[in-house]
């Protein structure tokens, strides 16, 4: 479970996220929708100590993931996290990519370690790409890529951050169908997307973030068909 | 009478070349190990670091290396350990080349994108696993072909150890030798510079060997 208390985050003067409450359960999907720059990708980030917060509080199964006696390098195994941004480690092959955190974090000796990446490969339909670099993959491979990679450390949650953004639109269905397949499994997810329908359809609830607070929460159907706060409204009025 | 090159000539100019090559491998090694640290620790968030490492780096690259030489040789007799002039001239050159191979590495540390590294941390790596598994490899492949032309430049500054009297002479100072006593500067200069050649297109070689593994093992993939 992931417990959001209160959280308050700025960048020096600049307030961007005041007063975040949410509880996500295990095996929830839960999407953050919003306008740029409202403070979603910081929340995550905050969420896994990638970056800091000023006050309240973050609990990941019972651990206070600010908390100065917190392993955070620890408690980031059990967070995976994926971008918008392509990042894929460019210097290693697909299946070097997925084994090298499990090698050098888990010390999972080498012969495991591929094997396990050829296992998470396959899951997200690149077992037939092992061997090729990041820059011999599409976009949307890449970001398959990217959600092996953070599976093979076998994470009890998922945080992603518009991982379709930057796909060109041909693409964004096989990235969306390899995220479905996570939720049927039960995965735990915390997601940022503009792919309004794929929130409807997958997530049990949806936050709509509005200059750095929740502005409104609720059933995922619920909230896109039915919304009761006006800017909620307007947003997705905006973006349907 | 006249003088001619001889034998002993000419082994004088291949010691002289081994000198410069020797001195390029000693220098260029510690160098590059001290430029590693001083790179690396200037882009921690460390203010420190950063501003004492930079003006260490500044003053290195605004000193004319024969300065140096002397500076740094003339310092260490005065403050009464006087040193061999071919240790001090080493040890000068070190400092000098790790001020340009700081500048190199913090560049290739810094090439590589925020994102890559808090996909890293992300995963559940350390700071230095991030580092020395992800920044490190990356950034490296980076600026492999500036460090590849300092290295080059280091080879060609070694003949200024000159100044200090260093002995046995490196290459330039032994083609001096022979030049003044047989009068050829022309012939025995164009011979120098065959050695110079040579010695660095040997690295030049080796450097774009492994450059060309990196390209071959992602063509290889395709
Ligand atoms: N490292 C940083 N330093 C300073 N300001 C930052 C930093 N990261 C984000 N910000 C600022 O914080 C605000 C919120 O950014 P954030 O990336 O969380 O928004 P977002 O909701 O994810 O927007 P988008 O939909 O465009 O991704 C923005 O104004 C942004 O410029
Ligand atoms: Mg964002």
């Amino acid at each position: 479970m992931i417990e959001i208390q209160e959280v308050h985050k700025s960048f020096g003067s600049l307030k961007v996220l005041k007063g975040i409450d949410l509880t996500v359960e295990k095996g929830e999907v839960v999407c953050l929708i919003g306008a740029s720059g409202s403070g979603k990708s910081t929340l995550l980030l905050c969420i896994n100590a990638l970056e800091s917060i000023n006050s309240g509080k973050i609990i990941v199964d019972g651990i206070d993931v600010h908390a100065p006696q917190t392993n955070q390098d620890q408690l980031r195994r059990k967070l995976g996290i994926i971008f918008q941004q392509f990042n894929a480690f460019p210097h290693l092959t697909a299946q070097q990519n997925v084994a090298l955190a499990p090698r050098k974090v888990l010390k999972t000796p080498t012969k495991y370690a591929q094997a396990l990446a050829q296992e998470h490969l396959a899951k997200v339909g690149l077992g037939d790409k092992l061997d090729r670099y990041p820059a011999q993959l599409s976009g949307g491979q890449q970001q398959r890529l990217a959600i092996a990679r953070a599976l093979a450390m076998e994470p009890d949650y998922l945080l992603l951050d518009e991982v379709t953004s930057a796909l060109d639109p041909e693409l964004v269905g096989e990235v969306l169908d390899t995220l479905r397949m996570l939720a049927e499994d039960g995965m735990t997810m915390i997601a940022v997307t503009h792919e309004i329908p794929f929130a409807r359809e997958v997530a049990d609830r949806v936050a709509f973030f509005h200059q750095g607070v929740i502005h409104e929460i609720g059933p995922a159907k619920e909230l896109i068909n039915n919304p009761q706060q006006q800017r909620t409204k307007e947003f997705l009025g905006n973006i349907l | 009478m006249t003088y001619t090159f001889t034998t002993n000539d000419f082994l004088l100019m291949v010691q002289g070349a081994g000198i410069t090559f020797l001195l390029t491998i000693i220098a260029g090694v510690i160098g590059t190990f001290m430029g590693f640290l001083v790179g690396w620790a200037r882009t921690t968030k460390n203010a420190v670091f950063y501003y004492s490492l930079g003006a260490y780096v500044d003053i290195i690259r605004s000193i004319p290396l024969i300065i140096q030489f002397v500076l740094f040789n003339s310092f260490m007799a005065i403050a009464g350990y006087p040193m061999d002039p071919f240790i001090s001239g080493i040890i000068t050159l070190s400092i000098y080349i790790s001020g340009y191979v700081a500048e190199v590495v913090k560049a290739g540390i810094e090439s590589v994108p925020d994102v890559t590294r808090k996909a890293a941390r992300g995963l559940g790596m350390t700071y230095y696993q991030d580092f020395f598994y992800v920044v490190v490899p990356i950034g490296m492949r980076t600026v492999f072909p500036s460090w590849t032309g300092l290295m080059l430049g280091l080879m060609k500054d070694t003949s200024l150890i000159a100044v200090l009297g260093a002995t046995p002479p490196e290459l330039l100072r032994s083609s001096q030798i022979i030049i003044n006593r047989i009068q050829e500067p022309l012939m025995i200069l164009l011979g120098a510079g065959a050695f110079y050649f040579i010695m660095c297109y040997v690295i030049t070689h080796f450097a774009g060997r492994y450059e060309k593994i990196w390209q071959q093992k992602r063509q290889a993939a395709l």
